[in-house]
Formats: structure tokens, C-alpha cells, sequence
């Protein structure tokens, strides 16, 4: 029974945790497919705004939905200013021009939160009430199941706004051909700006979600890097991948962390994302709902 | 504008050359002169800060090869490096090995180790490269600090000096010899790789991996040639760094030395022999200038800095630098060189 109580308890952590994963990885699969630039800055984007929380919540001691409000239009203020400032005077570099500079912006934000908040290591408020839940003979605290549930729902609202609202029709067609949409006189460059500010919007959605999962520490950074082994796992230029490969790398997390560390070392837990990318590139690079690119000269 | 006016080749020899005119030859020697008596009129602070650019260089001159020549990105590279340290603070502490031996196989294994991790290039590029190198440098780091019976874990490992023979490098000065006659020999071994038909292949891998593949380049092998050259400097600067340091563990290898890299030989200019030395230079100076003489002329000056300002700093100059290279000037300090020496060759005639 005990037995049987842990696996449940590492599968339903697993899948929840990597519902945010999910979220986090749109925000790159959404800048990837319609501007081509690979955001590695991902991490520090949701350290920022979950420090931004924090600053808004716990530092300035506003109301809970005021601040949240104060969060998003930070979220679609970074997103704006990143897409004008940085990678617009970059397009039709080198993919190796525009990797870097993600990177450099990067080192800045990482930066800027050591020195605006150079404690790095603090809890939102709580946000979710305390009682745990029990679903079978395993208990789960209720954040847990509140990620599980907001993400759920971005996921719907997501794919309705892709499939009917007319910028995500826009944002759509431009991942599909940049040339002919242009030509359709749809303006590309504000297309590259929305999808940043959504972008934007999500990693600071999953933030707050795992910042309230687990603190606000620099692991947020690494919670970043874990949404890009979802995105090479799920392909990098699939929404339905993403949203698959999220739990299966929670899973993949979750249930490592619990079974093989007696076997290994500790803090295997946290490697685990890192190697399914290692094992992904060897066996099938383009993921599992990528598409092969095939190349011509 | 690669030669002064009036310099004319008589032989293949001749066109070859690095050095051609006697200027060149006398630059060279006045350079090496003055690099390498510093020891005696600098002081140990100063060696430091050299000694540390010069092992910068040699790592970063292995990531331009693989990068800045062959076109694949590595943001691992503090990995790699990490691997060639402990290989060498591993064989010379543990095992009592010389100092030689571990120097070599640091290269070795960190080149090896390069190679398998770049595998997976021959099928992806760009972005996928750049995840999977960031895997391998979280992997590395994760097993340096877990497989602690060998490499001490989390408490680190104490390396011996370097010794050639009798000869200890204990002092800032003699290892100052030591770290600049291998810096010499790679900056002389990268101008040569690139003039060669490997450094050429690498070019064109480059710039179409396919058309090159297609004129007959072997890109199984020319790839992992280029991760093991690459790493396999990489190892030998983590080697040098592990005996000038003298205590290694893995916090000197985060993911932002290996952004900071990446950001050398952008700054620097990508593909050139000249790039990773401005890069290092000028990215180590900032990193001595903020760090050393800045921010405490600023804490004095200003008591009401917040906390986090010493710290913080330094990666948001860096990351803005970073930045602002690619914005403003993407092909480096190497091509503002460039314009410099054509400018100066033609004074006072601009064209």
C-alpha cells in the first residue's frame, strides 16, 4: 500500500509540476515559431517576475489582484521593450547572433535581481488555502493542484485564441510564412512584439505558480531551463507538443527523483531534464511532434 | 588592405608568411620582449590579472575554433573546461602523477569528452547545439559534484603546483612563463589551423554545412574535429587555471562562465585569431575594473548604494556589453582593428 501511495504521490506531483513546465515552454515555442529566435533568456524571465510579485505583493503590500494586474502589465512591458530594444535591430541576423544576445539579456536580468533583491531567496504570500488535498492515499498540497488547474485553463483559452481571435490567426500565419503575410499586409514586427509580450505574460504566470510551489529561489532560473528540455522533447515548433512533453518531463522528474536516487546520487532529480535532452538528440532531434526541417542549398 | 603599401611577393613562401615586413618583425619582438620580462617590473597583482587573461585566452581561442570557424555553438564551455581541471587536479593529486602528464590529459579527456556531446551536431544545428551543449555543462558539473570519492565533491580538491622536472611554477611570476609560453603556442597554432585545409573545411562547414558536405568535406569527421580541438583547449586552460589557482571546485565553472565565453568571442569578433585575445582582454579588464575599482570607489563615495550593487553589477554590465556588441557592432573589436590599421596605413589619403 505504501508502495503504491508513493508512486501515485511522485505521478501526481510529476504531472502537475509539469503542466507549469508546459506553460513556461509556449512562451518559447510561440517567440520561436513566428520570429525564429531561440529565447534563452526563458529563466530569468520568470525569476524577474516572480521577484516582481513578490516586490508588488510582499515589498509595496498591495491587494492580491491589484497586484497581479501591476505583474501582467510588467509581463507585457518586459516583452515589448525586449522585442523593440534587442532582437529588432537583429532581424535577419545570424541564428547565432540572436541565440547570444538572448543570452547576454540573460546575464543582465540575473544581474538586475541580485541587485534589486539581493536576499535571492524568499516566499509569495500565500496564495492557495493550506488544507492538503487527498486524491487516493496520497496527499498534495493545494498549490500543486491549483497549477495544475490554471495552466489547464491557459492551455484552453490559448488554443481558443489561436484558433478564432484574429491575432492569433496573425500570429498563426506568421509562423507558417513570414513573406507571404507580410505581403498580406499584416505587420510582422507587431506580431514579433505581441507574441513576445505573451511570452512574457506566461513565464510570469508560471512564476507565480512555481514561486508559490517552492519559493523564490535561483532554481526559478532552472525551472527555465527545464521548460527547453520540454520544448526539444515535445519539438520545437509544436503547441501540442509542448503541452504533452511538459508532464512527461515532470514525470520523467518526479519519478527519477524519487527511484534513482537511492542508486545514484542525490540531486539526480535535477539532471534528469538534462539528460532526456542528451537522449532526445541522439535518438530522434526533432522531437516528438517536431517537424523535420529538410534543407536545401 | 592586409599589407602596407609597396610590399610585393616574390615567392609562395613570401605570400604565406605571417610576419612579412620588417615593421611586423620588429613589433613581434618588441611585443614579446615587453610580455615577457613583465614579471620583472610588475607587480604580483598585476601577473594575476595577466595570468588569468592568458588562461581566458587559450579557452576562448578553443571556443572561437568551434564556434567563430565551424559554426557550432557551445554554452558549455565551463564544462568542458571544468572536465580538463579536474582531469588534471584528479591525476596530479590523487595519483601523483607529473604535472606533463595531467596537462595532456586534461586536453585529452576534455576533448573526448567534447566530442561526445558533440554527436549530436552532425544531425542538428544552431538552437538544439546550443540546448544540448547547456545539458552537458549541467551533467558535468552534476557528476564533479557528486562523484566526490574522486573529484571531493561540493569541498573541493587542493592541486599541487605545476612542476616541469625540478621546476616548480609556485610564484605569480614563474607561473606567468609558464601560462604565457602555452598562450603564445595556441594563439600560433589557432593563426596556422585556420590557414590550413582543416581551418578551411571548418569555414566552410560554416557558412552551408550542406554545400560542403556536397564539395566533399567529411562532416562527420571535420565537426568532431572541431569539438575536440575546441575542448581539447578548453582542457588544457582548465588545466593551467587548476594549478595556478591551486583549489578547484565547481563554482568557478557555472553556466555564466560559459555565457561569458560565448560573449568573449562575440565581443572579440567571431573567426578571427585576433577576436578571443580582445575579447578576454577586454572582458576580464571590465570584470577587474568593476569589480576591484569601481564598485569600491562607488561604496565609499556613496553610502546609499543597496546592497545587492557589488554583486549585481558586474553581470548587468556584462550582459548589457554583451548586448550592445551585437546591436551596434556584431563583427567584433577585431573588425574595428581592422578599419583601424586600414585607416592608419592610408593616412592622411582616407581611400
Amino acid at each position: 500500500m505504501k508502495i503504491v501511495a508513493e508512486l501515485l504521490q511522485f505521478v501526481i506531483t510529476g504531472v502537475t509540476v509539469g503542466m507549469v513546465y508546459a506553460l513556461i515552454a509556449l512562451g518559447f515555442v510561440l517567440i520561436w515559431k513566428s520570429s525564429g529566435v531561440a529565447n534563452l533568456a526563458l529563466g530569468q524571465l520568470v525569476l524577474i517576475s516572480s521577484w516582481f510579485t513578490y516586490g508588488m505583493l510582499v515589498q509595496a503590500g498591495l491587494p492580491i489582484w491589484v497586484g497581479f494586474l501591476l505583474v501582467l502589465v510588467f509581463a507585457v512591458a518586459l516583452g515589448w521593450i525586449i522585442e523593440r530594444f534587442i532582437l529588432r535591430p537583429l532581424i535577419a541576423q545570424p541564428i547565432l547572433s540572436l541565440i547570444t544576445v538572448t543570452l547576454g539579456l540573460a546575464y543582465f536580468i540575473q544581474g538586475l535581481v541580485v541587485f534589486i533583491w539581493p536576499w535571492s531567496v524568499d516566499a509569495l504570500p500565500r496564495l492557495f488555502p493550506k488544507e492538503p488535498f487527498h486524491i487516493g492515499p496520497a496527499v498534495l498540497s493545494q498549490e500543486y493542484v491549483w497549477a495544475a488547474g490554471i495552466s489547464l485553463l491557459l492551455f484552453g483559452l490559448l488554443s481558443l485564441f489561436f484558433r478564432y481571435h484574429k491575432m492569433g490567426i496573425a500570429m498563426r500565419a506568421t509562423a507558417d510564412d513570414q513573406m507571404a503575410v507580410q505581403a498580406c499586409g499584416i505587420p510582422v514586427t507587431r506580431i514579433f512584439s505581441q507574441s513576445w509580450m505573451l511570452a512574457c505574460v506566461l513565464a510570469a504566470i508560471g512564476g507565480i505558480l512555481m514561486s508559490s510551489i517552492g519559493g523564490i529561489t535561483f532554481g526559478l532560473v532552472e525551472t527555465g531551463l527545464k521548460a527547453f528540455s520540454v520544448v526539444i522533447l515535445g519539438g520545437l515548433d509544436s503547441f501540442l507538443g509542448a503541452i504533452v512533453a511538459g508532464p512527461i518531463i515532470g514525470l520523467a522528474e518526479n519519478l527519477g527523483g524519487g527511484y534513482l536516487t537511492p542508486l545514484t546520487w542525490p540531486g539526480v532529480r535535477e539532471v534528469i531534464p538534462f539528460i532526456v535532452i542528451i537522449i532526445v538528440m541522439f535518438l530522434k532531434p526533432y522531437g516528438l511532434f517536431g517537424e523535420e526541417r529538410i534543407e536545401r542549398i | 588592405m592586409d599589407l602596407p603599401a609597396g610590399t610585393r611577393n616574390y615567392s609562395y613562401a613570401q605570400d604565406m608568411a605571417i610576419f612579412r615586413t620588417k615593421t611586423h618583425w620588429a613589433l613581434l619582438i618588441a611585443l614579446l620582449v615587453i610580455l615577457f620580462t613583465a614579471p620583472f617590473y610588475l607587480g604580483n597583482y598585476w601577473l594575476g590579472v595577466i595570468n588569468l587573461i592568458g588562461i581566458t585566452i587559450i579557452a576562448a581561442t578553443g571556443l572561437n575554433i568551434l564556434t567563430g570557424y565551424c559554426g557550432q555553438l557551445s554554452i558549455g564551455h565551463a564544462g568542458f573546461i571544468a572536465v580538463g581541471a579536474y582531469t588534471s587536479a584528479v591525476l596530479t593529486n590523487r595519483l601523483e602523477l607529473p604535472f606533463l602528464v595531467g596537462f595532456i590529459c586534461a586536453g585529452l579527456v576534455a576533448g573526448l569528452v567534447g566530442m561526445v556531446f558533440g554527436i549530436p551536431s552532425l544531425r542538428v544545428k544552431g538552437f538544439y547545439l546550443a540546448i544540448s551543449t547547456i545539458a552537458a555543462q549541467f551533467i558535468i558539473i552534476w557528476i564533479i559534484n557528486h562523484w566526490s570519492s574522486v573529484t571531493g565533491g561540493f569541498v573541493g580538491i587542493t592541486v599541487p603546483y605545476a612542476s616541469i622536472g625540478g621546476l616548480v611554477f609556485k610564484s605569480e611570476g614563474s607561473q606567468f612563463f609558464l601560462i604565457m609560453t602555452i598562450t603564445a603556442l595556441t594563439i600560433f597554432f589557432a593563426k596556422n589551423l585556420a590557414r590550413t585545409r582543416v581551418g578551411r573545411a571548418f569555414v566552410a562547414i560554416r557558412d552551408n554545412d550542406l554545400a560542403a558536405e556536397v564539395m566533399g568535406i567529411n562532416l562527420f569527421r571535420y565537426k568532431l574535429l572541431a569539438f575536440f580541438i575546441g575542448c581539447f583547449l578548453a582542457g588544457i586552460a582548465g588545466s593551467l587555471l587548476a594549478h595556478w589557482i591551486g583549489f578547484m571546485n565547481a563554482e568557478h565553472f557555472s553556466l555564466i562562465q560559459s555565457i561569458l565565453y560565448v560573449g568573449m568571442i562575440i565581443i572579440g569578433g567571431l573567426g578571427t585569431t585576433i577576436g578571443p585575445i580582445f575579447g578576454a582582454v577586454f572582458l576580464r579588464g571590465l570584470d577587474q575594473l568593476l569589480t576591484m575599482e569601481l564598485t569600491p570607489f562607488l561604496e565609499r563615495s556613496f553610502t546609499a548604494l543597496p546592497a545587492g550593487f557589488a554583486t549585481g553589477i558586474a553581470p548587468m554590465v556584462f550582459g548589457l556589453v554583451v548586448v550592445l556588441f551585437l546591436v551596434l557592432e556584431p563583427r567584433g573589436l577585431a573588425h574595428r582593428w581592422q578599419l583601424f590599421k586600414a585607416s592608419y596605413r592610408l593616412w592622411p589619403f582616407s581611400y
